[in-house]
């Protein structure tokens, strides 16, 4: 990755983090929120690979970790399976059919994403993770991964478009990494 | 080559994040992290402030038509005050409601002498599987970890973090949360009620005297830290026993209650500058 993605990323960490805590966090639907912050690992996993998607995670998941009170840890955790497992999928997309399937993917990760971390949570002693409110909060996170993924996609684009772009030249599928 | 690159890759950064979940629970590594997450949120807190009073009026139009429903038989009900209520309900704005909630602050009868701070709710839950909210009073105006928080109607939750001008309160609601209270005739049964997550009700676990306790009574802190609950002041209401089933022989009766205070429509608490005695 180059000196002006990780400014850019850091910048759209920022920023994610800042609409997660003063506008995604306030709009409540069954007790929970839609995940901003689960969907950027998941858009730079689908963007830039296994490997970048689960370094990402792992510095996403830092930084969102720092608003809630849930251990220190665990969201990176869930964030670099996340980044990295959708990393599989990865695929320069050429097409507007391409983009769709992104899209799609994203809004997956975002249900797979709450589902992993509710299930680490409860390996982790944190009581009351599984059950109900799993399930709101899957729904929830799904249903808001619909309008989120889209602008996540769009910002790890923006953020490491230029890196992969520099990498394996942009519209052409990145080989070795687009095993699925 | 490249499969053996990417999981080398993924186990360094598996490695690395149970690593940092390993040092949360480390006590000189984890005073340092709780440092820095009070700093990030003090930091965001002018923000979510400005972004909050864009939002209060959208987020009421949400949950308005989320929870419709119930509102309808709500609205049913309070149909049949409007009459008394008619000229209390023409100064009913936002202004008015919120200076309300404040001088109920005020005048808590079970607050006794305790101090208390008077504080903004900033912020509900930041994660789905915390059940928190965020006030605008830290340790700068005298809120420390492990005091109560208390709203108009009763318990709302204990602080968890404190940042200089901002604190994290676990709400009563929280699967980590365990009060010891008092119910029945003159209090005379004990138990620990336990927060179920975002589901509103709470779980009563008797310690003595279940067959005093019936529907519709109110719950108490009881100021004890009985079977490792955690000690509150005497006397705050908590909860209302909304469901009793009886057992037969009366060895494993269960009970629902649901808490006094909803924490959605909260704009105010009062945080109690009481900890429990050493």
């Amino acid at each position: 990755m180059t000196l002006t993605s990780w400014a850019r990323l850091v910048l759209v960490l920022l920023a994610g983090l800042v609409l997660q805590v003063a506008v995604v966090d306030q709009v409540t639907v069954l007790g929970a929120h839609a995940d901003l912050m689960v969907l950027l690992a998941a858009a730079a996993g689908l963007v830039a690979g296994p490997e970048r998607g689960g370094l990402v995670g792992f510095v996403v998941g830092l930084v969102a970790d720092l608003v809630v009170t849930t251990p220190y840890g665990l969201s990176s955790l869930t964030f670099v399976l996340i980044g990295f497992g959708f990393g599989l999928l990865h695929r320069a997309p050429s097409s507007r059919e391409g983009r769709t399937a992104q899209v799609a993917a994203c809004v997956a990760a975002g249900a797979a994403g709450t589902v992993l971390f509710a299930f680490l949570g409860a390996l982790v002693g944190q009581s009351g993770m599984l059950g109900r409110t799993a399930v709101d909060a899957v729904v929830v996170v799904t249903l808001g991964a619909v309008v989120l993924a889209w602008p996540a996609l769009w910002a790890i684009r923006w953020s490491l478009g230029s890196a992969e772009r520099a990498a394996a030249g942009y519209g052409v599928p990145s080989g070795g990494s687009a095993t699925l | 080559m490249r499969r053996t690159s990417q999981r080398v890759t993924l186990l360094i950064l598996v490695l690395a994040s149970i690593t940092v979940l390993t040092l949360d629970y480390h006590g000189a590594a984890n005073r340092g992290l709780t440092r820095v997450r009070n700093g990030v949120l003090d930091g965001l807190a002018p923000v979510q402030r400005v972004i909050a009073d864009v939002l209060h009026p959208v987020g009421d139009a949400v949950a308005g038509a989320v929870h419709y429903g119930a509102l309808q038989r709500q609205n049913e009900v309070l149909q049949n005050q409007v009459g008394s209520l008619r000229r209390q309900v023409a100064a009913d704005n936002v202004a008015s409601q919120q200076a309300r909630q404040l001088l109920q602050l005020q005048a808590l009868p079970f607050v006794g002498n305790t101090p208390q701070v008077d504080a903004t709710v900033l912020s509900g839950p930041t994660s789905d599987f915390a059940y928190t909210l965020e006030i605008d009073k830290g340790t700068a105006a005298g809120v420390g970890v492990g005091e109560p928080v208390v709203g108009a109607g009763g318990f709302v939750g204990t602080v968890v973090a404190a940042g200089r001008s901002t604190a994290q309160v676990r709400l009563l609601q929280d699967n980590l949360t365990d009060i010891g209270v008092r119910l029945g005739a003159a209090g005379t049964a004990t138990g620990v009620v336990t927060g179920q997550g975002r589901d509103s009700s709470l779980g009563l676990q008797i310690l003595a005297g279940a067959a005093r306790v019936h529907r519709g009574e109110w719950a108490f802190t009881s100021g004890t830290s009985a079977a490792g609950a955690s000690a509150y002041p005497a006397g705050i209401p908590v909860a209302t026993v909304t469901a009793v089933h009886r057992s037969p022989g009366g060895f494993n009766d269960s009970f629902t209650l649901e808490p006094l205070v909803n924490p959605a429509s909260l704009q105010y608490v009062a945080v109690l500058q009481w900890l429990p005695p050493a």
